[in-house]
């Protein structure tokens, strides 16, 4: 940077008499802090002398027209005047060039905007004016479209908020937290944006095309051609404006609206009815095209090269609309519904007449073929089902089958007659309910015939041949040939039962029989009960056991319950046994019935003799007589003698002693040898010697002491008889003292006689065996 | 799905020089001829197929009067290209041809074209000498006789349009 003093100067020179600032003491005090900030400059400017003549004169001759020339400009610049006319002259122009640099806008647009402002302030009206041509269309446009979106909304909010529906759009737009309006949009719009053109509105050619994918269109070129002659037609046609033109159309359901941008037109083509928030959307997306494709559309001349992704935008609008579910009208709905609930219901009551009439044939089928139903009449009156016909008591209830054919009962009216029907299984059935067979019968069909199978109690079986005799004629045959008689195992039991009860009794009369022939046994009662033989009766102890004679007669003891009292039987023979038992006769002796006697025979002891009479004297009236005469006793023929000898000997005593005197032992054992014989022969005859030793004393001595002197005589005696061989036992002593004497002895009396009274005397006695 | 060149060009013409019969047959069209009384343009579609490039040429059929002055040029806006019809059997058609070219040419500044004198195979009533069409060929025009019945002349002229109009 070169600065020359003069020009320093020059531009230091104050503009007026502004004497305030000692500029040039500034201007140096400037030029300084240059060269101090800058040491090169200083040099330059030394380098060249103010006022070198020369060089003053080589400049204008140099570069002199340039100094004027710049002079002249400097005049220019300096005077505002004519530098506002010199660029005002150029300033249209000037802009017009800068037009497309973009930074023109921004340099311009706080001009204008303070421009615009000024001009409002001063006078609203002069942009009104300006204004006023364009803005009111548009104003009226936005707020016509406005309303219309308002009161669609409006229409929608109120017919849908108190539904179900609307309440269910309401929960919606709580919880995406969108608006209600726009959740109802969502769900109402019955329109779908079919195609979507983007059109140059300068060729008309067409820039870019999509349909949807249901919808059919000609040829988009010609169809966008065409669009655009149509909009000049119109607007040729009533005069419009440059930039209006045709942007609604509509055609049946088929909309046509156009957007026009400043290069391009968007023609949605709609089928149904789109909400005006659409005009929005296209706007929108047009304005994103002309944005984003600035200079490709403003350039277009029917190449879409560049242009290709415009396809993508037109695609959301395509897809906009085609997400729109169908709807149909409320009133429509309704109707539909009507008419549709209408044919349910007629349909419903078709196919439940229908249902109905195959019930009756089906219910009139299944009667038919039921035995002991005949159906003479059946159809239809006043709206009910009717039948008549027979009806065996036995056969199926009509009422049963009419449930089971799934026939309501109320429609059916029937009238049934009873009748008898001979049709096998009627017979069948009626004999199941006459016969009432037990379980073990079958009863079944076999051609006309009725068999009867199984085994039965032969009261059935009876029975059932009776009715199979009764049934009528036509009716088919009963054949009970076929049913065992069950009883028969029984009957045989019972008849083997009975025959072995019949044994038995045989057996027990015989029994009892042979009882009552027992003498000794009588029987007051017989009888048989519960199987129990029962016995009752008087028996003589000595009698046979009545339980001894079952064995023989085959009878269980077991089986019987005897009771017999004790009695006396004055049979003669239980006489002599009673006799027998009670006398115990000796050996020697036979008791025998003899008629109505009982005579004993043989020989005995008297002492059994004499008590044989005894008893037999005690015998009650009635009973048989006792002959005991023709027993002899044994004591009078050799048992006699032997006593008799011993019973005559006596063994005699000195005075006052107490053994045998001397030359008494021929007699002792003379004694001893007799009654050991003696013994022996009663022992044979079933009788017990006894033999009693008698002491004597004669008169002398004292009484007491005679006694007891024969006492001691007696004892010793008895021991010399022990000594010789005789069981003592059988030896008895007794002292009689003075008190038996065979002679007389008073004192008186001779010696002789006294001394035949000392002695010991002996006595035999016979026994009956123990 | 969309082709990569596509053109606007117009067909221009006289009453009843047979513009639509001459494209009848030979473009892809879905509109009726209705559309020509009642809108005033019928959209139609020829696919020109150059050894580099396919072109789509979107032709705008205009109705055709005789009167230029009623012919509403908004149809002509982003036009790359059109086709001038006249009948060769009515000279006049020529001059409204041409004066539409003028009014064209004014109104959109200089566009490619291809100018089609129709009904050459009415040979006896051809009313344009060969002088013409040399003098129209000389002032630099591309010009072709055409006959709808024949097809003589229109592949040429649309694939003629479709090089200039694409170039």
């Amino acid at each position: 940077m070169s600065t020359s003093p003069d020009i320093l100067e020059g531009l230091l020179r104050a503009p007026s008499g502004d004497d305030a600032i000692d500029r040039k003491a500034l201007a140096k005090l400037l030029v300084e802090i240059a060269e101090s900030l800058k040491p090169e400059l200083r040099a330059e400017r030394n380098g060249v002398l103010p006022n070198d003549l020369q060089l003053e004169q080589l400049r204008s001759l140099l570069v002199g027209r340039e100094i004027e020339t710049l002079s002249r400009l400097t005049g220019v610049v300096d005077d505002p005047e004519r530098l506002a006319a010199v660029i005002g002259r150029i300033l249209p122009t000037a802009i017009a060039q800068a037009t497309s640099d973009e930074r023109m806008g921004h340099v311009l647009a706080p001009v204008m905007e303070k421009a615009a402002e000024s001009s409002i302030r001063n006078d609203p009206a002069t942009l009104v004016n300006i204004l006023y041509p364009t803005i009111v269309p548009a104003i009226r446009k936005s707020i016509g479209e406005t309303i219309d979106a308002t009161l669609q909304r409006l229409n929608q909010t109120l017919k849908y908020s108190l539904t179900l529906r609307g309440l269910k759009w309401r929960w919606e737009a709580w919880r995406t937290g969108s608006s209600f309006a726009e959740v109802a949009l969502k769900h109402t719009l019955i329109y779908q944006v079919e195609h979507v053109f983007l059109v140059h509105r300068h060729t008309g050619l067409l820039i870019a095309h999509v349909a949807a994918e249901n919808a059919v269109s000609q040829d988009p070129q010609l169809v966008s051609s065409m669009l655009i002659a149509i909009q000049d037609f119109v607007r040729d046609s009533f005069s419009g404006a440059e930039h209006q033109g045709v942007d609604s159309v509509r055609l049946g359901e088929l909309r046509l609206w156009s957007e026009p941008g400043p290069f391009a037109l968007l023609v949605a083509v709609i089928r149904g009815d789109p909400p005006e928030a659409l005009h929005e959307t296209l706007r929108n997306t047009l304005s994103r095209i002309h944005a984003e494709r600035h200079h490709a559309l403003e350039n277009f001349n029917g190449d879409s090269e560049g242009l290709g992704d415009v396809d993508a935008r037109l695609r959301e609008l395509v897809a906009l609309g085609e997400h729109a579910p169908p709807r149909v009208g409320l009133a429509r709905m309704v109707i539909w519904g009507l008419v549709l609930l209408l044919l349910l219901l007629a349909g419903t009551w078709a196919v439940w007449w229908w249902n109905n009439q195959q019930l009756w044939a089906d219910y009139l089928e299944r009667l038919r073929a039921q035995p002991g139903i005949v159906i003479t009449e059946a159809g239809k009156r006043d709206g009910k089902f009717v039948v008549s016909g027979l009806r065996d008591p036995l056969a199926v209830d009509p009422q049963a089958v009419l449930r089971e054919a799934g026939v309501n009962p109320a429609w059916v009216v029937a009238s049934w007659l009873p009748y008898q029907s001979l049709d096998p299984q009627m017979v069948l059935k009626r004999l199941d309910a006459t016969l009432k067979p037990p379980p073990t019968v079958t009863l079944e069909i076999a051609g006309n015939r009725i068999v009867a199978r199984g085994s039965a109690p032969r009261a059935w079986i009876e029975e059932a041949r009776a009715i199979a005799q009764s049934l009528p004629a036509g009716a088919p045959s009963f054949d009970v040939a076929g049913v065992a008689n069950a009883d028969e195992a029984e009957e045989q039991r019972q008849q083997a039962e009975e025959q072995r009860r019949q044994a038995e009794e045989r057996q027990w009369q015989a029994y009892v029989a042979r009882l009552r022939d027992e003498p000794g046994i009588v029987v007051t009662q017989s009888e048989v009960r519960d199987g129990k033989f029962i016995l009752s009766g008087l028996r003589d102890p000595l009698a046979i056991d009545p339980l001894s004679l079952l064995g023989e007669a085959g009878i269980d003891p077991a089986r019987v319950e005897a009771q017999f009292d004790p009695y006396q039987g004055l049979d003669p023979q239980f006489v002599l046994k009673r006799l027998e038992a009670s006398l115990n006769p000796p050996p020697s002796v036979t008791l025998k019935v003899d008629g109505d006697r009982i005579v004993a025979q043989g020989e005995a002891s008297s002492p059994w003799i004499v008590r044989a009479r005894r008893v037999g004297n005690s015998l009650p009236a009635g009973a048989p007589v006792l002959d005991v005469s023709s027993v002899r006793d044994i004591s009078e023929g050799a048992l006699g003698k032997l006593r008799d000898a011993i019973q005559a000997r006596s063994i005699n005593f000195d005075s006052g002693k107490s053994l045998p005197s001397a030359g008494q032992e021929q007699v002792l054992d003379e004694v001893a040898r007799d009654l050991n014989e003696l013994v022996k022969l009663s022992s044979t005859l079933h009788a017990v010697t006894r033999m009693t030793l008698t002491g004597h004393a004669d008169s002398q001595g004292q009484g007491t002491s005679n006694l007891s002197l024969s006492m001691a005589r007696a004892e010793a005696v008895r021991a010399l008889l022990k000594k010789r061989g005789v069981d003592p036992d059988l030896l008895q002593v007794r002292g009689a003292g003075q008190l038996e004497p065979v002679a007389d002895d008073t004192p008186a009396a001779a010696a002789a006689a006294r001394s035949a009274n000392r002695r010991v005397s002996f006595s035999i006695g016979f026994e009956e065996e123990p | 799905m969309t082709p990569v060149l596509q053109r606007k060009v117009c067909m221009l013409g006289g009453f009843s020089v047979g513009k639509t019969s001459l494209v009848k047959r030979y473009v892809q069209s879905i509109f009726s001829e209705t559309y020509l009384t009642t809108v005033g343009v019928k959209i139609d579609k020829k696919t020109v197929d150059l050894s580099d490039r396919s072109v789509t040429l979107i032709l705008w059929d205009l109705a055709g009067e005789d009167d230029i002055n009623t012919f509403r040029m908004t149809n002509m806006r982003g036009a790359a290209g059109y086709v001038l019809v006249a009948d060769g059997t009515r000279p006049s058609t020529l001059d409204v041809a041409l004066s539409l070219r003028q009014r064209v040419d004014a109104e959109n500044g200089p566009l490619p074209f291809v100018l089609l004198l129709n009904k050459s195979d009415l040979k006896e009533q051809w009313a344009i000498g060969d002088a013409k069409m040399e003098e129209l060929r000389q002032s630099g025009l591309w010009v072709q006789p055409s006959s709808a019945r024949t097809g003589e002349g229109v592949e040429d002229a649309f694939k003629e349009l479709a090089i200039r109009a694409s170039s």
